[in-house]
């Protein structure tokens, strides 16, 4: 593949209740890669790392190809926008365009017309102090605030958290037209099938710390049939990737696979032509990679 | 432009195969037209919610193929099909048809003769009407 635009190398870091790493993983540019794993899986330590809001107790961080032990120089910083899962407290007071004109101070392609425009699409009233906003109001000040610096590298923790589906759409929208028009590359943590569905090219799954793995999301899904063939237990025995089988009927077994391009083969090489195939849901193929019926090719 | 590319969850097909089968198709009969700037990769790929991977790997195909161009800061565009292509290929389409229908008559046990007397009743049907 090609450049990789941030790296974690060999990445330990030790939590109150768990432990990240030690971790691998490699974003390469111009692709949105979704983060996806269970609720203290190590997802959120994992973007702090990578603005280093945390550092890593073994391995390192790699951006654009290189390290900052020292700490991110500014311009470096400045091609990375971030939007937490919870935001800091210490602007709260603040309004809303002072503290957008703070971060405006910060990142030199910061791009005022994009910032209202978004607001604008995003139905937020204007000058506003930051903790006068509603929870969504707040995340969509702070998805605008990101995408205004044009980053090349945007990091968004849960972004769809508390917004309602048109900010979502449009939310998505500018996130495609980031990666497309500013060349950026995206790492979003997300729960939400259908945002990964719409949005990801790439899938990394954690699971109490450690990384599963990378997988492209169409490849992913390629793997994953349910299917439903007249009986014949001798075959079923052979057939490769099965997570799931059960006999339907007297003549008629179902069963799941996960290797579908090994089972079509096989299926064909003995002539057996199937009754039905049935592509599994993004959700359900998510869920046999969680349980250890995948490993990444 | 948005491309009237229809996805079938279910299907056994690939689904860059799906993808691309569709839209030389569409090319191929005219119904998108030479000269057409197709979407960019992530438009198309957000579109059919699939992943830009699968997009470029249609799109470079397609291109492999002589149907589609790609211009440097411009975009993808279709090119032009001779009558020869588009022949040859109506008559592809029909006969994978055709092998389908014969897949199916066999697994229910027809002869070729049965299933060339229906299909003689079944058009005239169609004629009729």
């Amino acid at each position: 593949m090609d450049n990789a635009v941030l790296e974690w190398r060999n990445v330990v870091k030790k939590r109150d209740r768990m432990v990240l790493g030690p971790l691998d993983l490699k974003l390469y540019e111009h692709y949105i890669t979704a983060l996806i794993g269970r609720n203290g899986s190590g997802k959120s330590t994992l973007m702090k790392l990578a603005v280093q809001l945390v550092r890593p107790d073994e391995g390192e961080v790699i951006w654009f190809g290189r390290p900052y032990p020292g700490g991110l120089p500014a311009d470096v910083r400045a091609e990375i926008a971030y939007v937490p899962e919870n935001f800091a407290a210490e602007e709260n007071g603040i309004k809303m365009d002072d503290a957008a004109d703070f971060r405006a101070s910060w990142y030199p392609r910061w791009d005022w017309q994009r910032y209202e425009e978004l607001l604008r699409r995003f139905d937020v009233p204007g000058g506003k102090k930051l903790n006068k906003l509603s929870k969504g109001q707040r995340r969509k000040f702070e998805i605008a605030a990101a995408l205004a610096t044009r980053p090349k590298l945007l990091l968004l923790d849960e972004p769809s958290s508390g917004l309602d589906p048109f900010a979502w759409k449009t939310m998505m929208d500018e996130i495609r037209r980031c990666v497309d028009e500013d060349g950026a590359t995206v790492l979003m943590s997300t729960h939400i099938v259908e945002e990964v569905r719409r949005m990801a090219d790439y899938l990394v799954l954690v699971d109490k710390g450690k990384s599963l793995g990378m997988l492209e999301k169409d490849a992913l899904l390629e793997r994953g049939r349910e299917i439903w063939i007249s009986r014949d237990d001798e075959l079923l025995e052979e057939l490769p990737g099965i997570v799931e089988s059960s006999i339907e009927s007297e003549g008629m077994v179902r069963f799941v696979t996960l290797d579908y391009a090994g089972t079509a083969a096989l299926l064909d090489e003995v002539g057996v032509k199937p009754i039905r195939v049935r592509a599994l849901e993004l959700d359900e193929v998510m869920e046999h990679w969680m349980n250890g019926g995948l490993s990444p090719v | 432009m948005r491309i009237p590319v229809q996805i079938n969850e279910s299907s056994a097909e690939p689904l860059y195969h799906q993808i691309e089968t569709q839209l030389r198709s569409l090319i191929v009969t005219g119904q998108v037209a030479e000269g057409t700037l197709l979407p960019s990769i992530r438009e198309f790929a957000a579109d059919l919610k699939c992943s830009v991977i699968t997009i470029r790997r249609v799109y470079q195909d397609l291109e492999n193929e002589g149907l589609l161009r790609t211009r440097q800061g411009t975009g993808t565009f279709v090119t032009k099909v001779d009558t020869d292509d588009r022949e040859a290929y109506k008559k592809q389409i029909v006969q994978d048809a055709v092998r389908e229908l014969i897949d199916t008559a066999r697994s229910v046990g027809y002869t070729g003769d049965e299933l060339r007397s229906l299909l003689d009743e079944t058009l005239r049907e169609e004629n009729r009407k």
